[in-house]
């Protein structure tokens, strides 16, 4: 399932529906419906994957995920060299990693101590601040990346699952600066 | 593992699939339009909206040590740097009960 899905929150919530409801549909749609966020995700790497074929593109749009997409971005944003290479070996560390850690997860997880207690789940937190460091450009960013977060915040706090609270945010933020350019335009 | 199970996984792969072949034909075409500029914005309001979620809600240690993590991110830029400095700094403070 990790290798051929390569979504973590879709694949939690998807077993948990089928353990549920039963309804093969419905648990695949719930799950695939949290990964909404990849339309934008991967829209945003068309520059870096221009010029692959189309097969390396598919390879490439299934191997990303979260954390080596922002990466990249990020490592992009400091040198333009970084490209689609730095994707595509990164991509596949990430589900390598993910495919087996999530299958050792399943054979000797029970056993294992909290791990969260170590702040293994806050590196995560971390690095997607590091990254989001990397992808500054200026002040400009500021007003439209405060309007996103704070509209996430918002809509987890009134109960939205995470993956919906995200394409919200990022949607909002978009409004913002879609708004916000056409008020220059008028000015201007 | 029944046929159901496998069903599960492969209609969610599917679906997960096709929504990034989405992405993939959307970012070609906003690329050529006039609206080119929202494919510059999208990164970092998505991974800013990733630490917003994962902020919401959290005890004040997180938010700490999410302060942390964003001081060694404005001195250094650096990935790696920033995770050491933040979980050292989360890590302790749960530890200790803080």
């Amino acid at each position: 399932m990790s290798a051929s899905v390569h979504a973590g929150s879709s694949q939690i919530v998807a077993v948990e529906q089928f353990g549920t409801t039963q309804t093969v549909l419905g648990a695949a749609l719930a799950g695939a419906a949290l990964n909404l966020r990849y339309i934008g995700i991967v829209a945003s790497l068309s520059e870096v994957l221009t010029g692959l074929s189309l097969r390396t593109k598919l390879l490439a749009i299934h191997i990303t995920g979260d954390e080596n997409w922002a990466l990249t971005m990020a490592e992009r944003a400091k040198s333009p060299d970084v490209g689609a290479k730095f994707l595509l070996g990164s991509g596949l560390v990430m589900i390598s990693v993910w495919t087996a850690s999530t299958t050792a997860g399943a054979v000797i997880g029970a056993v294992l101590p909290d791990l969260e207690r170590f702040g293994l789940g806050f590196a995560f937190t971390a690095a997607f601040i590091a990254m989001a460091r990397g992808l500054w450009r200026g002040q400009s960013q500021m007003l439209p990346w405060i309007v996103a977060a704070a509209l996430t915040i918002s809509s987890v706090s009134l109960g939205l699952p995470q993956a919906y609270a995200i394409v919200v945010g990022t949607l909002c933020g978009l409004v913002f600066l879609a708004s916000r350019r056409r008020f220059e335009r008028v000015e201007a | 593992m029944t046929g159901s199970h496998w069903a599960v996984i492969g209609v969610l792969a599917i679906a997960a699939f096709s929504i990034r072949v989405v992405g993939l034909i959307a970012g070609g075409r906003i690329r050529a339009s006039r609206h080119s500029w929202v494919l510059d914005e999208v990164p970092g309001l998505i991974v800013v909206c990733l630490v917003a979620a994962s902020l919401a809600g959290q005890p004040v240690q997180t938010w700490i040590g999410a302060a942390a993590a964003f001081g060694a991110a404005v001195l250094t830029n650096n990935v790696i740097a920033t995770m050491i400095v933040g979980v050292i700094i989360y890590a302790g403070l749960t530890m200790n009960g803080i």
